[in-house]
């Protein structure tokens, strides 16, 4: 007898189709645009920054933190797996900061967002970096209030990291592409890699950085609107 | 590795509807799943089988049903399914160029992730008014 027909003469009752409609995103998007409200009421500017492990996430943040924090009340927002190591790392600016460690998860969501804004003094603050977990996929799925996303990328990680991960550009309105210094080492073209981010979302900006170097970081914040308040 | 967080949801979601559907069985839940979500079905099923294992959804199936991405040109109107570079890749790569007119085209659908139906079993007909 077939699986289907005993659950259907069970006393229990009968088998019925339930139609509904629930969203399993809906809940982190909820979240989420709770979370812009409250920073926009605050007047406070975030900044999503992914990008897979190593492209130089925390590198660039720190070299944006170093030139803007003359001007501007910064804090920021470190996601990883475990690990304080990004966050000692910003602090060396001088600059407030939250770790969140997200255990097993491969990404921020909107409710960690909303737990690291509790522990913030938004009305002390006109910018927040938020660097997401190293991770060129999921967070893409999560959006977390954030005004801007900036994706960073690096020559290293191979000529491949755009067409790979498409959905990640999309998202994002700047896009850095990092190292460029070891370019001719990797034996990658960074023009390539900027074709490539044109052709799947012409309104991103993509800038060339090297934050050893210290070039294109201006750039970046101009891009973002960082630099203005 | 997000599906398992997903699956966390669609389990939490589906056990909420029986509880107020009285269902002591849930033997398929229904999705529709837009290809431009960045999920693998197949670990999603995964995760799914382990979470519903020792809760009144072991056993069940979720089937997915994927959807098109689909685009709009916010100055054309030109609207299609999303074109992609290269189809022979797993994944396409869509162009969110419009062909026609070179503006960047909005996403319309084939983003979504929803639970549509869940087949269970319940003592009288479902309380359609109650589900939201």
């Amino acid at each position: 007898m077939k699986k289907i027909a005993d659950v259907v003469t069970s006393s229990e009752g009968e088998v019925f189709d339930v139609e509904l409609e629930v969203d399993i995103l809906k809940e982190n998007q909820r979240l989420a645009d709770e979370n812009k409200r409250r920073l926009n009421s605050k007047g406070v500017h975030a900044i999503d920054v992914m990008g897979s492990v190593g492209s130089g996430k925390t590198s660039l943040i720190k070299a944006m933190v170093s030139r803007l924090k003359k001007n501007a009340r910064i804090a920021v927002i470190e996601g990883d797996v475990t690990t304080t190591i990004d966050s000692d790392l910003i602090a060396e600016e001088g600059v407030p900061t939250v770790q969140v460690n997200t255990g097993k998860e491969c990404h921020l969501d909107a409710n960690l967002i909303k737990k690291a804004l509790d522990r913030m003094s938004l009305d002390t603050l006109d910018l927040i970096f938020i660097e997401n977990v190293g991770n060129l996929i999921c967070p893409s799925e999560f959006p977390l209030g954030s005004e801007k996303r900036l994706v960073v990328i690096s020559v290293t990680e191979g000529p491949y990291m755009v067409v790979k991960h498409p959905m990640m550009f999309l998202g994002a309105q700047v896009v850095a592409i990092n190292k460029v210094e070891l370019a001719p080492a990797m034996g990658v073209d960074p023009r390539k890699l900027a074709d490539d981010v044109a052709k799947l979302n012409p309104n991103a900006v993509t800038i060339y950085t090297s934050c050893r170097e210290g070039t294109g970081i201006d750039d970046v914040i101009r891009s973002l609107g960082a630099g203005a308040k | 590795m997000h599906e398992y967080s997903i699956a966390t949801s669609i389990v939490e979601a589906v056990l909420d509807l029986a509880k107020r559907q009285n269902s002591s069985r849930v033997v398929e839940v229904k999705m529709s799943i837009g290809k431009l979500r960045v999920l693998s079905v197949d670990q999603l099923r995964f995760s799914y089988e382990i979470l519903s294992k020792g809760t009144i959804l072991e056993g069940s199936r979720l089937t997915v049903q994927e959807t098109s991405g689909w685009v709009r040109c916010p100055r054309c109107g030109y609207a299609n399914k999303i074109e992609t570079d290269d189809e022979s890749f797993h994944f396409g790569i869509p162009s969110m160029i419009c062909p026609t007119c070179g503006t960047n085209l909005s996403i319309e659908g084939g983003d979504e992730c929803v639970i549509t139906k869940v087949r269970m079993l319940i003592p009288t007909a479902p309380k359609q008014g109650s589900v939201d």
